[in-house]
C-alpha cells in the first residue's frame, strides 16, 4: 500500500488526536530505521504515518529520587552519552553502543527498539533485567505496564492503535546492585545479535545473591526473562561453581526452547560464554560504591 | 578464555592471462598543440589507481610532471584495446605498452628537435620539463610546444604495443611455467580467539609485498589495506550460506563484510627488486595482496587453539563447535 499522508506534530497531545482519528490505518514512525525498510519491502501496510521525531518532550532523560525515566524518542547515541558518566550503568552504554552503526544510533530510538520487538532487539534484555515499566498514552488516558507484559510475541507489543509509548522507566541502582550486558554478534559493528544477555544482581554480604533478574535476546521469539536461572541463583553465594551451574541451567533452557533449530548446536555453547561475561560485568557493577 | 596465535602465509602469483593465451596491451601517445602529452588507452579504472600509475609511467618517459599528462581511457571509440582490468595486469602489461608508445613519440620528437636545432646526433640530448635540449649547452633546445607548432596539423602520434610472454602448460602432465612475471607476498597475522564464544579478532598484521618497483607508494598501501579487508572477509566473515543452490545470505545484513572496526592496522613492507621486463621494474600487486590473508589467519587460529580449520569462512559457530569437539576428545 502507498503512504497517503504523513503527520508531524510537535507535541504529544496533538499526536494522540491524530492516532485517535486514524486508528489502525496509521503507524508511528520515529527514527525509521526499521519501518522504512518494512515499507520499502511492502511488509508494512499502513497508509498514514505519524512522525514523532520532532517531539521534544519525548527526547528527555529524567532522574527522580528513585527512578530513571527515558523518553521513547531518545536515540541510542543519546543513551550512550547520557549514561557514560554513571559507571554503575556501563551496561546500558554498552548495549546502546552495540546497536547497528553510528548512523543508525543517531536515528534509532529506544521506543522503536521496544515496539518493533525484534527477537534480537539489543536494548530489550537490559530493560527486562531492570524490570522496566512502559508508559502508554492515548487521548485523555494514560496507563503503565511492565515491559515484560508489554512484549507479547515476536514483533508484537500490547500497544493499542491509538496509543503512544511515551516513556520507559526503571529504578535506579543501589550501592549493592549492578547490571551487566553481553552481546555476541559476528562482527564488531552492524551486527545483528546472535545472543545477548543482561543480568541484574543484588548482592548481600559474602556475595550472596539477594536478588537477580536475567534476560536474554535472540534466544526465543522475543526478549525473555530466564526465571529458572534466576531461581537457581537466588540466595546462593556467587562463586565460580555457582555461576558455572547457572550457565548450565541456562543452557538446558535454550536446549528446550531451540529444539530442532540448526543454530542450537552453536547457541547452547555460546550462551554459556555470554552468560559468564554478563554476570562478571554485573558483579563488577555491584562493587562500584554509591548508588545512582 | 582468550588465546592468541600467530600465523604466516606466503604466495607467488602469476601476472596476466598466462598459459599461452595472447595477452596484449595497446596504447597511443600524442603531442598536443599546447605541448602536453595525451595518452589514449583502453585500460579501465576500477578504483585500483590505474589512471594515476599509468599517467606516472608516461610522465616518467618525458621527465615531466604528471599534471602535464592528459590521460584518456575507457572510451573504446577513441582508445586502443588494452585488455581487461583483471589478472593484476594493468601496471605491468599496459604500463609497458604506454611506456613503449611514449618512448616512440619521444624519439619522433627528438628527430624533429635535431633537425630544427641543426644537430648531427642524438648523443647528449636531454628531455625534461617540456623541453628537448643539449645537456652541455641547455640554451640549445626546443620546447614541446614549439615542436608541436613545427609539425602543425599532422600531429605527432605514436602507438605502442606490448605482448606478454606466456607459455602453455603441458596438457597431460600439467607442468610448465605458464606466467611471467610472478609476484611474491607474505603475511604475518596475530589473532585472538575467545574460546567461550568462538569469535576471532585480528590483533595485528604485517604484509611484505614484492612490488618489483613501487610506482606509487600510497596506492600500494591502499591496495594492501583493501586486499587485507577482502582477505579478512573471505577468512572469517563472508558466508553465502548456500542451501539447495539458493543463496540465503543475499543482503549485507547477513552477508557480512568487515567494517572499519574489524580492520586492524596493517604494517606494510615493500620489497623492491625491479623486474627486468616491467615498466621501470614494476609488477602488478592487486590480487597478490589478498591471497595470503586467509591462510595466514587459519594458521594463526591453529597456533592459538590447535585446530586446523579446513572450511572458510571460520565464523564463530564453526569454530566454537570445533573447540567443543576437541574438548570432548581430550
Amino acid at each position: 500500500m502507498e503512504i497517503k499522508e504523513v503527520f508531524r506534530k510537535k507535541n504529544v497531545k496533538e499526536t494522540l488526536e491524530i492516532l485517535e482519528h486514524y486508528q489502525e490505518q496509521c503507524k508511528i514512525i520515529a527514527g525509521g530505521t526499521d519501518i522504512i525498510i518494512q515499507l520499502r519491502e511492502g511488509i508494512e501496510k499502513s497508509s498514514v504515518l505519524v512522525d514523532i521525531s520532532n517531539i521534544e518532550e519525548l527526547k528527555v532523560v529524567k532522574e527522580t529520587e528513585k527512578w530513571i525515566e527515558i523518553g521513547s524518542g531518545v536515540t541510542f547515541t543519546e543513551i550512550a552519552r547520557e549514561f557514560t558518566l554513571h559507571d554503575k550503568f556501563s551496561a546500558l552504554v554498552e548495549a546502546a553502543a552495540s546497536v547497528g552503526s553510528p548512523q543508525i544510533r543517531n536515528a534509532a530510538t529506544i521506543g522503536g527498539n521496544i515496539c518493533n520487538a525484534s527477537p534480537a532487539a539489543d536494548f530489550i534484555p537490559p530493560l527486562l533485567a531492570l524490570n522496566a515499566v512502559v508508559v502508554l498514552e492515548r487521548k485523555n488516558a494514560i496507563r503503565e505496564m511492565c515491559l515484560e507484559e508489554f512484549i507479547i510475541d515476536k514483533e508484537k507489543v500490547a500497544l493499542k492503535a491509538d496509543e503512544l509509548l511515551t516513556k520507559i522507566r526503571f529504578k535506579k541502582l543501589q550501592t549493592n546492585q549492578g547490571l551487566g550486558f553481553s552481546k555476541l554478534g559476528f562482527r564488531k559493528a552492524l551486527a545483528i545479535s546472535k545472543i545477548s544477555t543482561a543480568v541484574f544482581l543484588e548482592l548481600e554480604e559474602n556475595n550472596k545473591c539477594k536478588g537477580t533478574r536475567i534476560a536474554t535476546g535472540a534466544l526465543g521469539r522475543h526478549g525473555l526473562r530466564e526465571r529458572r536461572v534466576e531461581e537457581f541463583l537466588q540466595e546462593k553465594a556467587l562463586d565460580p561453581s555457582t555461576v558455572h551451574q547457572g550457565g548450565r541451567k541456562l543452557q538446558k533452557e535454550i536446549e528446550k526452547r531451540l529444539y530442532g533449530r540448526p543454530s542450537l548446536a552453536f547457541k547452547k555453547e555460546a550462551v554459556i560464554g555470554i552468560f559468564h561475561k554478563a554476570v562478571d560485568k554485573a558483579f563488577k557493577s555491584c562493587k562500584i560504591e554509591g548508588g545512582i | 578464555m582468550k588465546k592468541r596465535g600467530i600465523g604466516f602465509a606466503s604466495v607467488f602469483y602469476g601476472t596476466g592471462y598466462g598459459n599461452g593465451f595472447p595477452d596484449i596491451s595497446n596504447a597511443i601517445a600524442e603531442l598536443g598543440m599546447d605541448g602536453k602529452i595525451t595518452i589514449y588507452v583502453g585500460a579501465t579504472e576500477v578504483g585500483q589507481g590505474a589512471k594515476t600509475i599509468l599517467s606516472q609511467i608516461a610522465a616518467e618517459v618525458f621527465s615531466m610532471s604528471v599534471e602535464e599528462i592528459i590521460f584518456v581511457c575507457e572510451d573504446t571509440s577513441i582508445t586502443p584495446d588494452a585488455g581487461t582490468a583483471a589478472a593484476s595486469r594493468q601496471t605491468y602489461n599496459t604500463g609497458n605498452a604506454i611506456k613503449i608508445a611514449a618512448e616512440n613519440l619521444r624519439e619522433e620528437m627528438i628527430d624533429v628537435a635535431i633537425e630544427r636545432l641543426g644537430l648531427n646526433s642524438r648523443v647528449g640530448l636531454a628531455v625534461k620539463n617540456g623541453r628537448i635540449f643539449l645537456k652541455t649547452f641547455p640554451e640549445k633546445g626546443i620546447s614541446f610546444e614549439e615542436i608541436a607548432l613545427l609539425v602543425g596539423d599532422q600531429h605527432l602520434r605514436r602507438t605502442g604495443s606490448f605482448t606478454a610472454q606466456t607459455t602453455q602448460m603441458d596438457e597431460d602432465t600439467g607442468e610448465g611455467a605458464p606466467y611471467w612475471p610472478y609476484t611474491f607476498s607474505v603475511y604475518g597475522i596475530e589473532v585472538e580467539v575467545d574460546t567461550s564464544i568462538g569469535t576471532i579478532e585480528v590483533i595485528r598484521s604485517v604484509c611484505a609485498q614484492d612490488t618489483g618497483r613501487t610506482i606509487n607508494p600510497k596506492l600500494v598501501e591502499g591496495q594492501i589495506d583493501g586486499g587485507f579487508a577482502m582477505g579478512l572477509g573471505y577468512a572469517i566473515y563472508e558466508d553465502l550460506n548456500l542451501q539447495k543452490g539458493k543463496i540465503k545470505h543475499n543482503r549485507f545484513t547477513n552477508y557480512l563484510i568487515p567494517t572499519a572496526e574489524d580492520m586492524p592496522e596493517v604494517e606494510k613492507i615493500f620489497i623492491e627488486n625491479p623486474e627486468s621486463t616491467g615498466p621501470y621494474g614494476a609488477k602488478g600487486i592487486g590480487e597478490p595482496v589478498t591471497l595470503a590473508v586467509a591462510p595466514a589467519i587459519l594458521n594463526a587460529i591453529y597456533d592459538a587453539v590447535g585446530i586446523r580449520i579446513k572450511e572458510i569462512p571460520v565464523t564463530p559457530d564453526k569454530l566454537l563447535i570445533a573447540l567443543k569437539e576437541k574438548e570432548m576428545e581430550v
